[in-house]
């Protein structure tokens, strides 16, 4: 069976134009691939031993991701929050030879690693919506039953926190919510919460999944995409920049 | 298009069969409209015709089911001739944006890009969805019902089926979506429709066909229904064929920029509100955008007050300020004394409209008796027969069907003799009879003292039970 054209498709006049509302991507957005790639590379440098020096290279790469989407006030804060980790880091040893010193200052240390992948994460998470990413790793040849799971995880987050906030707020109002209620009966407890929000999470995956199964999500077919991921003018630059901030780094590595 | 011939179906682990003889005939082009009593399989008789029955939910079939001349095998397949809208849009989305959710079958059934693109601009300008703006989920009810329908379309299914499409839309809302659906009945596609609201089918409806025990028991063609009146409606236990025109009722006495004042009452009334609760100065805001500003407001006890209100107006936060379940400015009087928060958590109880989130226990006796004073456990009995369930004590509560587990929780609400009662859309999927059966619950509770707020757009309920309307209007 394929596809049906029917009358509907016909009755309409041809009108061509991308709607309100669009969930498409603009002509500088760089391709879910190369931000994926880049998070990835990023996380296995920094987190790696003498990775360390890499992290200037991927706070500027956040700062100007950030500054790419005009979120001034994380291109304000990805700095501002690696240069107090990294004071933390090397100068608390300094001051004094405590051992809990020792200890925030390697925490800090830690911390400055987060904060580097932090902002290339973010603007991942604020500039790719969940249908971009599944296309884009189907385009990347990456199995069905990986695309097909993430995307229904990435689906379904937000209705489970709404749903953990409702179930409180009725364990509240029942009386049965509070921290005195869950100290004097913390077995009764978790059970009054997980229930009903188990039961009410299914009803919302069963409306869910019924849905997107009826709409071919799943289907043995291989799947397109409406506007099929395509490496651009924004994937270049991004590519370049790393390659210099990789080149600068290395370097300065080898001046000192 | 679609038969269903001697149909016998029951769900796994269920005593009764829910569909048991149906037969059922719908011809290519036919608008069918299936309605009957809570319980009667019309959402069954549905997911028979989608394959959701017996492809996604398990238990045994027998009889035979042809859908565009086909038997059912491949959910896929007949997801290609078929297109679903569920009660509740917001479930059924799979993306965030109007566009890519347009797209979601055909991507999924592998349609050219190209012609991806230029059917979801047709579907776009054939829904008048290019003047909605922002995300699906902040969308009113009525944009996002449109959405569904437009979403369940651009792949050019022949038949739509629609499992009570209006139960969460106000009375404008069923306005636009009777438009919606006479243009795709103009296009020639096969609607089947189950609903309990019937007024807004009146002129679309070929043919009503009414389901008991699973099985047709009567059937309505154009001419008959033209001919149908509200008695023979009451006699099958069916909502009006006539869109309820409500009585004027009293407007709440209350001020702000969040209050309605088209048709506000005297205001002076507000002062000296010493029985109920009164508002005093209630700002509350999201993120920095104020959704809720009443400068006074008095909800009096003994009465129920209807909030009612466009999507966005602010219903749903004033029912979480009353309980005390949201920070705000200002002060919330009960009896003429201000409360905290916590206090008003100690005071309300709420009937929210996904009533699994408030079941808690492993029976409906257990479920009654939890947080309950013995004397108020005493009168148990009595409610549940009042409300139909007196045969369910034993059971689990997620074992009861959705209106069963409603009343359930209506029964907790009215004997926990809390001051404040808030109904938070009870009617959505509740047939004529359970439409009563609950106006007469929140009378009662409302008889008994308490403070009794219903948030609803059902007209029929609005009708049957609100004393005096509070109606909020969107901050811009």
């Amino acid at each position: 069976m394929t596809v049906a054209r029917s009358h509907t498709e016909r009755a309409v006049p041809h009108h061509v134009g991308l709607p309100a509302a669009a969930g498409t991507p603009g002509r500088w957005t760089m391709d879910p691939r190369t931000a994926v790639a880049l998070l990835l590379a990023a996380s296995i440098t920094i987190m790696a031993p003498g990775g360390l020096w890499f992290v200037p290279a991927a706070l500027v790469v956040g700062v100007l991701l950030a500054v790419t989407e005009r979120a001034w006030r994380r291109a304000v804060v990805i700095p501002v929050a690696a240069l107090a980790a990294a004071a933390a880091n090397y100068l608390l040893p300094l001051a004094a030879p405590w051992p809990v010193l020792g200890i925030v200052a390697i925490t800090a240390g830690f911390v400055l690693r987060l904060i580097a992948i932090g902002g290339i994460a973010a603007h991942l998470a604020r500039t790719v919506s969940p249908t971009r990413l599944t296309a884009a790793l189907r385009a990347a040849r990456v199995p069905s039953a990986f695309t097909v799971s993430g995307a229904v995880l990435l689906r379904f987050m937000p209705t489970i926190i709404a749903e953990t906030a409702a179930v409180w707020d009725a364990m509240r109002l029942r009386g049965l919510g509070g921290v005195g209620g869950m100290l004097r009966h913390p077995l009764l407890a978790i059970e009054y919460f997980t229930v009903p929000l188990m039961a009410s999470s299914l009803r919302s995956a069963e409306d869910l999944s019924a849905s997107a199964l009826l709409r071919g999500l799943g289907a043995r077919k291989r799947p397109t995409a409406m506007h099929p991921p395509r490496f651009g003018r924004a994937d270049l630059a991004v590519v370049a920049v790393v390659a210099v901030l990789i080149a600068t780094t290395v370097v300065w590595r080898g001046a000192l | 298009m679609i038969e269903l011939t001697g149909v016998r179906w029951t769900y796994q682990g269920g005593d009764v069969a829910v569909l048991d003889g149906l037969d059922l005939r719908v011809e290519r082009g036919e608008t069918v409209v299936l309605c009957g009593p809570s319980g009667s399989g019309k959402s069954s008789a549905l997911r028979l015709m989608n394959g959701l029955i017996p492809l996604f939910h398990e238990g045994k079939l027998e009889g035979e089911v042809r859908v565009d001349g086909a038997p059912i095998t491949d959910l896929a397949l007949v997801g290609q001739v078929t297109g679903t809208v569920l009660q509740h849009p917001r479930r059924q989305f799979f993306t965030d944006a109007i566009d890519t959710e347009l797209a979601f079958a055909l991507e999924n059934f592998g349609a050219p890009s190209e012609r991806i693109r230029r059917r979801v601009a047709e579907v776009t300008a054939e829904f008048g969805l290019d003047e909605l703006t922002g995300r699906l989920r902040e969308l009113s009810g009525g944009q996002q019902q449109r959405v569904a329908c437009a979403a369940a379309i651009t792949h050019g299914p022949p038949i739509l089926l629609f499992d009570e499409p209006t139960s969460n839309l106000s009375a404008r809302a069923v306005d636009d979506f009777t438009r919606v659906l006479s243009h795709l009945r103009d296009l020639g596609m096969t609607l089947v429709i189950a609903e309990h609201r019937l007024h807004y089918l009146r002129d679309l409806a070929d043919r009503i066909v009414i389901l008991h025990g699973g099985r047709v028991t009567r059937q309505w063609t154009r001419p008959e229904i033209a001919k149908l009146t509200d008695e023979t409606m009451r006699a099958e236990g069916l909502r009006g064929l006539r869109a309820p025109v409500r009585a004027a009722v009293a407007t709440a006495a209350a001020r702000g920029p969040s209050i309605e004042t088209a048709d506000a009452g005297p205001t002076d009334a507000v002062a000296g509100a010493d029985s109920g609760v009164a508002l005093r100065g209630v700002q509350c805001g999201f993120r920095g955008r104020r959704v809720l500003d009443i400068e006074e407001a008095h909800l009096p006890a003994g009465r129920i007050t209807a909030v009612t209100g466009p999507n966005g107006a602010g219903k749903s936060t004033l029912a979480r300020v009353l309980a005390g379940l949201q920070r705000h400015r200002g002060n919330v009087l009960l009896d003429g004394r201000a409360r905290s928060r916590a206090q008003r958590q100690r005071e309300t109880a709420i009937v929210m409209q996904d009533v699994q989130r408030q079941l808690f226990t492993d029976s409906v006796d257990a479920e009654l008796r939890l947080g309950m004073t013995p004397e108020q456990a005493d009168h148990a009995a009595r409610v549940l027969a009042d409300l139909d369930l007196d045969h369910c004590g034993d059971r689990h509560p997620l074992s009861l069907s959705g209106g069963q587990q409603q009343r359930l929780v209506v029964a907790t609400a009215r004997l926990s003799g809390r001051r404040v009662v808030i109904f938070d859309e009870p009617s959505s999927g509740v047939d004529r009879r359970h439409l009563r059966s609950m106006t007469r619950t929140m009378r009662d509770v409302a008889t008994g003292g308490a403070v009794v707020v219903l948030i609803s757009h059902d007209a029929d309920l609005l009708d049957l039970a609100a004393d005096q309307e509070l109606r909020l209007r969107p901050l811009s």
